[in-house]
């Protein structure tokens, strides 16, 4: 049990500080052993009991050092709930079970599976899609295509549009600037043919 | 999920799409009814443009006759502005047959650089050979000629007077070519 500050050990503090080559008097041997057990039982996961000031300032000390070594362990209790929190904030509370560990496991494997298969039911609908297009394509009915209109006749001659040298023939050069006599002809010739075509070829 | 559901969507919108009739479709079908009409058919659009060049070549006559020769002239580059049948053979014949009426009334006007813009203005148009086409040319040799005859007032000028009438008889040359051919053409056809 650790003395109280009305203990003969707490004058060890109180009182003069000793040489640094004195031989350490039993008081102070007494008072070390002591606050030894005390820090192994503190750091062995026992509730320490109440002490003065300055002891808990050591032993608060004591126990940075400690886990500033890096070799503390957690107690299972205490590793569960770090867990549990931490993957509550990961997936969410709505995942999470109440009954604890193996619920929040099994939902972890849920949404790794989830992500694994979530492209290949992406591609495959994908590819049914298509096909149903396909499908829809091929048995939609296709249109038959108009009729074609039949190919114009052939037109006697003086009914159609044609050069128009047959007719006048050659051009004399003091002809060269009567063009009215030459469209005259062009005009009574390609109006006999439109007249053929318009009302009708003689029998 | 999400994107599950974002296919889908697309998918359903496709095949919406390839149900729904094309545009073409909403056209009203072709009628069966409907009777061929031959493409080179004289119509009455030909007709009209014809009648408009005889009369106009008419008017020209009668201006060029009372001694009007630039009403003249206007009336026959009317001629140029008709609209033929874009297909119509026709209106290249009469457009150089107005051309080269022009290019008399221009030379007789002594606008010989007018008349010889005129006259190549036609030559380079032309799509094919014809007699037009070869009076083009021969309205050409005159025009030369008018330009030597214009110009050997000045022994300065002979050279240039050489090559103007080797010119003209070059034209001269190319018209009686192009009659020959065509000649040549239509005796075989028969």
């Amino acid at each position: 049990m650790p003395e109280s500050r009305d203990d003969d050990d707490n004058d060890l503090l109180a009182g003069p500080v000793p040489a640094p080559d004195d031989e350490p008097s039993a008081a102070e041997r007494a008072h070390a052993k002591a606050f030894a057990e005390l820090v192994d039982k503190t750091l062995a996961g026992r509730t320490p009991p109440a002490m003065n000031t300055d002891d808990r300032a050591l032993l608060e000390v004591a126990t940075v050092i400690r886990a500033a070594s890096g070799n503390v362990e957690l107690a299972q209790p205490r590793r569960r709930v770090l867990i549990e929190d931490a993957l509550r904030q990961a997936v969410g509370t709505r995942a999470l079970g109440t009954s604890g560990t193996m619920n929040t496991m099994v939902t972890a494997i849920r949404g790794t599976n989830f992500r694994r298969w979530a492209p290949w039911s992406v591609a495959g609908a994908s590819m049914l899609v298509a096909a149903a297009a396909v499908v829809l394509w091929l048995r939609a009915p296709h249109r038959a295509s108009p009729a074609p209109i039949a190919a114009a006749p052939q037109l006697p001659e003086n009914e159609r549009m044609r050069p128009a040298d047959a007719l006048v023939g050659p051009i004399a050069r003091e002809q060269a600037g009567d063009a009215a006599s030459r469209i005259d002809a062009i005009f009574a010739d390609r109006l006999d043919g439109y007249r053929e075509l318009r009302f009708g070829r003689a029998p | 999920m999400k994107h599950v559901a974002c296919l889908l969507v697309v998918a359903v919108a496709a095949c919406n799409a390839c149900n729904s009739p094309s545009p073409s479709e909403h056209a009203p079908p072709p009628r069966v009814t409907q009777t061929a009409e031959p493409s080179d058919a004289i119509d009455q659009k030909l007709m009209v443009a014809l009648s408009q060049a005889k009369n106009l070549t008419h008017k020209a006559r009668i201006y060029t006759s009372d001694g009007d020769a630039a009403s003249a002239i206007a009336a026959v580059r009317e001629i140029l502005a008709l609209h033929f049948p874009a297909n119509s053979p026709e209106a290249e014949d009469v457009r150089n047959d107005a051309r080269a009426m022009l290019a008399r009334l221009l030379v007789g006007q002594g606008n010989l650089d007018e008349a010889m813009n005129v006259i190549a203005e036609g030559l380079a148009q032309s799509q094919r050979e014809s007699f037009f086409v070869a009076n083009l040319y021969t309205v050409k040799g005159e025009i030369l000629e008018a330009r030597a005859t214009a110009l050997d007032t000045d022994p300065a000028n002979k050279a240039h007077v050489v090559e103007l009438r080797h010119a003209a008889i070059e034209a001269y040359d190319e018209s009686n070519k192009i009659d020959k051919k065509l000649q040549d053409q239509l005796t075989e056809s028969r």
